[in-house]
């Protein structure tokens, strides 16, 4: 009787010890505070509402949270804190900037890094990845648009970051191909405020449409700037309308932005904020559960490397993510679908053309 | 041809600013002789103090304005009580005092971080709700009007202030002598506190112009400093009408600068022209 006991309890304690002892630890940088703490909080509530809603699985996944303030100094601390004091397995970046920064790191510490990035650049190297909708895919949909309305004369306002001049890189390639012409293109830095002038230089250009190419507060100010110049030329944006929290100064225009979520996790997501998903919070739950299908499609006897989850998530094909199904490319890319949007009654909404 | 009417109004606009911000540190700099750079904050203290008596506790916009002022004065009045004061009495270096006003622009923008977050505020954020008005071709705001109007005021009443009134004199004598004016009866202290009030108080206004003009954040004021002090050191540090003329200047270059190349060399424009002035007129326009 007592040697069944010892048995019996040596076989509970080594399944339970393989189920609950063996843990993936998930860095996530995102903007907490700063101008932009509402997508950082719509990243961090979109990975513990993955987490939550995670089944069975084989490892138990920790999520670790630091904000960088979307300010590539911090991120870098961030990142180096996550991996030589956390020991993560994997990080989670937010923005083309700060996933320049954690790309060459996490390379260097042979960490899997996913980047919520425009930047293709991000992806560069063995372990890490973007999901996002690259650029091609958001420009080809802009462009189909602008043809659509007739639009021949286009006006940028673009921030000098590398997110829009991916954007711009690729438009400016594709417009190529059409008639369409850009008309002005006003570059500014981060943090400027005083874009009278540079309207001034696009107010006479013929612009049948601006677009804005820039994230939060420069988007409102530039907006609200451009109106005050008299100016009612419509205004458009690839997804800068959603990098602000105003998205009511846009009321009625319409823009493109990455891949728009099911209902079924804008429901959950909105039953556990009291918010719309923010931008880049679908990506961020799908990232959560990629991470763990890789990890959990691992077969072998150990916990695997980083370098093994990075194997594993280069072989995805057709995952039914939240963002649509979802393959990794040979670049390293999550690819999804572009949407055209608009904002109607102070809201961002999917266009059905 | 038809944008220049706009930038002329533009570069006024600017100008304005940056005038106001020089005009206070000019006046700070001429009594103490130091680079105060806690100078900047005031602009965000006075822009958030209107931001939080007029939008969270609701009170009268005007009265709310009356209180961001005096607000920033009295911090800037209380930095010199409490902190270069001191130091002054125990005869520290104008490096020490620069210094320490590093320190308190850092400690006073965390204190509104932590106050009211690092977001950026706006005091209205409804478009089209500002009266536009065309002059001269350009089209400028109800808001930039009154930025002008208030920095010709202000200048006109620190002119006043300074060669009409026995304060003035008092201000003028710190200025060219601290020792002897003292020598001869001023209370050099107790002046210096008032002109840290009047100079804060208009580096305080000036935020808070901005703050209707644009919006508001905790670390606004070291941008605005930057160009307060590119503008004194143009027109001259010290000197009330140099930091005006070098602001003018300043806005026009900038403004004009970016007319035929990319609005993301309008900084590089501004220290282009520091650098210029200290290589060649390192005294600036007005100090002979």
């Amino acid at each position: 009787m007592v040697i069944a006991v010892v048995i019996i309890g040596y076989f509970v304690s080594q399944n339970s010890s393989k189920v609950s002892t063996e843990q993936i630890k998930i860095g996530v940088v995102a903007p907490m505070s700063g101008n932009l703490a509402f997508l950082g909080e719509g990243i961090r509530d979109a990975m513990l509402l993955a987490q939550q809603d995670l089944g069975n699985t084989q490892y138990t996944y920790e999520l670790i949270f630091e904000d960088d303030q979307l300010d590539s100094k911090i991120t870098a601390s961030a990142v180096n804190k996550l991996i030589g004091v956390n020991k993560v397995d994997a990080i989670v970046s937010f923005g083309s900037g700060p996933g320049n920064v954690v790309a060459p790191i996490a390379e260097q510490n042979n960490v899997v890094h996913l980047g919520i990035a425009t930047d293709p650049n991000v992806a560069k190297g063995e372990v890490n990845f973007i999901h996002w909708t690259p650029p091609a895919e958001e420009n080809k949909v802009f462009v189909e648009e602008l043809q659509r309305r007739g639009i021949k004369k286009l006006g940028v306002f673009e921030s000098n970051q590398q997110g829009a001049a991916a954007v711009m890189a690729d438009l400016k390639e594709k417009l190529k191909e059409t008639d369409i012409e850009i008309v002005t293109d006003q570059v500014f830095n981060v943090g400027e405020k005083d874009f009278r002038s540079i309207i001034s230089k696009a107010k006479n250009s013929g612009a049948e449409i601006y677009l804005l190419l820039a994230f939060s507060p420069e988007v409102e100010v530039l907006g609200k700037q451009i109106k005050e110049a008299g100016i009612n030329t419509p205004l458009t944006s690839i997804e800068a309308f959603e990098l602000s929290e105003q998205v009511d100064l846009f009321e009625g225009e319409w823009y493109v932005n990455a891949a728009s979520p099911t209902g079924d996790f804008a429901t959950k997501f909105e039953a556990k904020t009291n918010k719309n998903p923010t931008l880049g919070a679908a990506n961020a739950y799908d990232i959560f559960n990629l991470i763990v299908a890789a990890t959990e499609g691992f077969k072998g006897s150990t916990k695997p490397t980083p370098n093994q989850i990075a194997n594993e998530l280069t072989t995805i094909k057709d995952f039914n993510g939240v963002l649509g199904n979802l393959s990794v490319d040979e670049d390293g890319i999550v690819m999804s679908k572009a949407a055209i949007r608009m904002i109607k009654d102070g809201k961002p909404v999917d266009v059905d053309n | 041809m038809e944008i220049v009417p706009q930038l002329i109004l533009n570069s006024i606009i600017a100008g304005s600013i940056y005038a106001l911000i020089a005009l206070g540190f000019n006046f700070i700099y001429g009594a103490t002789k130091f680079f105060n750079l806690a100078h900047g904050v005031m602009a965000a203290i006075g822009g958030y103090a209107v931001f939080y008596f007029a939008k969270t506790l609701g009170l009268n916009l005007y009265f709310a304005v009356i209180l961001g002022v005096a607000l920033a004065g009295i911090v800037g009045y209380g930095l010199d009580k409490f902190i270069y004061l001191p130091l002054r009495k125990r005869k520290a270096s104008n490096m020490v005092l620069l210094v320490a006003s590093l320190g308190a622009m850092t400690a006073l923008q965390a204190v509104i971080a932590i106050l009211f977050t690092s977001r950026f505020k706006t005091f209205s954020q409804n478009i089209g709700t500002q009266k536009l008005f065309e002059v001269l071709g350009g089209v400028i705001t109800q808001t930039q009007l009154i930025i002008i109007l208030v920095t010709a005021l202000i200048l006109a009443g620190l002119v006043f202030l300074l060669y009409k009134t026995q304060f003035g004199k008092a201000v003028r004598a710190i200025s060219d002598d601290e020792e002897v004016a003292r020598i001869v009866g001023i209370n050099t202290n107790k002046i210096i506190g008032y002109v840290f009030f009047i100079g804060s108080a208009l580096a305080g206004l000036a935020g808070i112009l901005v703050g209707f003009d644009t919006g508001i954040e905790p670390t606004m004021g070291l941008g605005l400093l930057l160009k307060g002090v590119i503008a004194s050191v143009i027109g001259g540090v010290g000197n009330i009408y140099g930091g005006v003329l070098g602001a003018f200047l300043l806005g026009f270059v900038e403004n004009f600068g970016i007319w035929k190349i990319s609005g993301e060399w309008k900084d590089a424009i501004a220290f282009t022209l520091l650098i210029v002035f200290l290589i060649f007129r390192p005294r600036g326009i007005m100090n002979k």
